[in-house]
């Protein structure tokens, strides 16, 4: 683990200027962000990390564009979210991001080929061609020979290998991911960051993780530090 | 794979409660099915009754009589093939009192040419008109309580007090719907010459045959202007507005089932809106990944609208299933039989299936509206929340 950035001269991907979050409880305003002025480089693998109520989950959801700040700027790969609408930043999503949750969150009711599939129906690979893709990001994440189980067959660490698989089939620069290991026990959660790392080193994907876990805080190439919505 | 597909699958999710479902709707649809089938019934009675038959009553109300010489009159209008009369006799089979057959006072000559649909052996016929206490029962009434020509007969009469004693002389079927098997003929004069003298020579109604439908109206026309200047005015229609009209004095009883059925429909959209919106708030979660993913509102609105619609289909299609087996293979059956004159067509309608089948998906899906709208204002950070 280091707090340099690790990534050489790679252009900018993320940056935030000036972001900040508010929520109102009641009539009480709760600023969560304070003002962060954040980059990111293409290719980083970089954690986010802190006690519960810090803002790093809202943080993440603000680069993922899932939410819009209360003020401030958020620019990806050259993109102002602030000036995209809802559906723009939906359809912004899909091309651009991948997610990966703490509790996988796989469609029940569909195969892991099917759900891995699931992101490339809103766009525009032509069905036939969207099984095999799926295919081929199940065969990165190592579950080629489970394309046909549903989640409840699967093991937990095998349900979050189907997730990025989720996440990679778009071919996103940006992959996001809310506590990956939480629900893992430590083989498996070994596993999943040996897994991102390779994305990061082989695939060049960037990653921005949350995590409170300092085991998985220690693959990343970057670990940044939220105390009350101010970074440290 | 596709969007369709996805909300295919989603009914598989919960598939206990999703049979539940189906089955509910099914019952719901099969007892709407039942109704509309009874509804359909009663008015298809009235089709087929027959065109080419006038009847002629009292202008004031049926249950009041005419002079019987009114038959002699008609007789002598041109356009008019024939005529005959008959009084409601309204007689219980004593320890029978709850079955119900027509009881009917006929001159059985004139009935049995005014009614050529009525099929009697030829030797039954000729015994029948001969004997003044002879009975023509129709071939169910007989099957019911075991009548054979010759057999001796008691009823208990209702509106003509007193025990009438009558002989089996014929049992008829019918060649047409347009009269049933139930009923009991006997011979007028019978009851005629056993009235008191001030009841005699009253009669309930005449039935008039005409050379075809398309001259009913016009000789209806032409009777009432006859007895128009005389003391008793007539009200006449051909048979078929005859029972339309009493159809009209039951239309509350029909209101009713209406509304009863719209009861139905009412209930099974609770069941589904219901098992609708439990699904949706146990996918927030879901909606959350797929809206972070990139779906839209309107893809979340449509997986949820197309599963409704897949449980009306489903449900609607179990119930029209098991309503047309039940209706045309077993009630239907029974009821033909057993209340022809009632029910001469008692099957499931075409019109009847496809209105089932249409109202429960679309009441479905309009079930579905609120938990679909609901789902597609969630906010993504809001729905992701609940991942725990």
């Amino acid at each position: 683990m280091n707090d340099a950035n690790g990534t050489g001269g790679a252009p900018t991907l993320i940056r935030l200027d000036k972001v900040g979050k508010s929520y109102f409880r009641g009539k009480q305003p709760v600023e969560v962000l304070k003002d962060l002025d954040l980059t990111m480089p293409e290719g980083a693998f970089e954690a986010l990390m802190g006690p519960s109520g810090s803002g790093k989950s809202t943080l993440l959801n603000l680069i993922a564009g899932l939410d819009s700040p209360s003020r401030g700027s958020i620019t990806i790969s050259g993109q102002d979210l602030g000036k995209m609408s809802e559906s723009q930043r939906a359809a912004w999503r899909a091309q651009n991001v991948g997610f990966i949750f703490q509790t996988y969150n796989l469609l029940p009711v569909l195969t892991a080929a099917e759900n891995v599939e699931l992101p490339l129906l809103l766009t525009s690979v032509p069905s036939s061609q969207r099984r095999q893709r799926a295919l081929t990001a199940l065969r990165v994440v190592g579950l080629e020979d489970r394309a046909h189980h549903r989640p409840d067959q699967l093991s937990g660490g095998q349900q979050q290998r189907v997730a990025i698989a989720r996440a990679i089939v778009t071919d996103p620069k940006l992959i996001v991911a809310d506590e990956p290991t939480g629900d893992l026990d430590r083989e498996s959660a070994d596993q999943i960051l040996e897994l991102l790392v390779r994305l990061n080193k082989e695939l060049n994907k960037t990653i921005v993780m949350v995590t409170h876990d300092p085991a998985a805080a220690e693959r990343a190439s970057v670990v940044r530090r939220l105390n009350k919505g101010a970074l440290t | 794979m596709n969007l369709a597909s996805i909300a295919l699958k989603n009914t598989r999710r919960n598939l206990f409660r999703t049979v539940l479902t189906v089955i509910g709707v099914g019952v719901a649809m099969l007892a709407f099915l039942l109704i509309r089938t009874v509804l359909t019934a009663w008015l298809v009675s009235a089709e087929y009754a027959a065109q080419d038959r006038l009847a002629t009553r009292h202008k004031v109300t049926f249950i009041m009589t005419l002079p019987k010489r009114y038959v002699e009159d008609i007789r002598k209008l041109p356009g008019i093939q024939g005529a005959t009369w008959m009084n409601w006799f309204g007689a219980k089979l004593p320890g029978h009192e709850d079955a119900f057959f027509g009881t009917f006072a006929v001159d059985p000559q004139s009935f049995l040419e005014v009614y050529d649909e009525i099929v009697v052996p030829a030797e039954h016929k000729t015994k029948w008109i001969e004997n003044r206490r002879g009975a023509l029962v129709g071939a169910q009434t007989a099957r019911q309580f075991g009548w054979k020509v010759g057999d001796k007969v008691i009823l208990e009469g209702t509106i003509f007090p007193g025990q009438w004693e009558f002989i089996v002389e014929g049992i008829y079927s019918a060649s047409r719907k347009s009269i049933d098997q139930q009923s009991f003929y006997f011979h007028w004069n019978y009851m005629n010459d056993s009235l008191p003298a001030s009841q005699q020579e009253q009669i309930g109604w005449i039935a008039s045959k005409v050379p075809d439908a398309g001259q009913a109206a016009t000789l209806a026309k032409k009777i009432d202007e006859l007895f128009e200047p005389r003391d008793i005015q007539t009200l006449s229609m051909s048979e078929r507005a005859m029972n339309t009209s009493f159809l009209g004095m039951i239309s509350t009883l029909l209101d009713a089932m209406q509304i009863v059925s719209i009861v139905i429909l009412i209930i099974m959209m609770l069941i589904l809106g219901n098992t609708i919106a439990m699904g949706v708030r146990e996918r927030t979660r879901e909606y959350g990944v797929l809206r972070a993913i990139g779906f839209l509102p309107k893809h979340l609105s449509t997986f949820i609208l197309v599963e409704a619609g897949v449980l009306g289909l489903l449900g609607g299609g179990l119930g029209l299933l098991a309503g047309f087996f039940l209706i045309n293979y077993g009630v239907g059956r029974v009821m033909e039989e057993t209340f022809t004159g009632l029910f001469p067509y008692f099957r499931v309608a075409t019109q009847d299936m496809v209105i089932s089948m249409v109202l429960s998906v679309a009441l479905a899906v309009i079930a579905s509206i609120v938990p679909a709208y609901n789902a597609s204002k969630l906010h993504v950070t809001d729905a992701l929340r609940k991942l725990g």
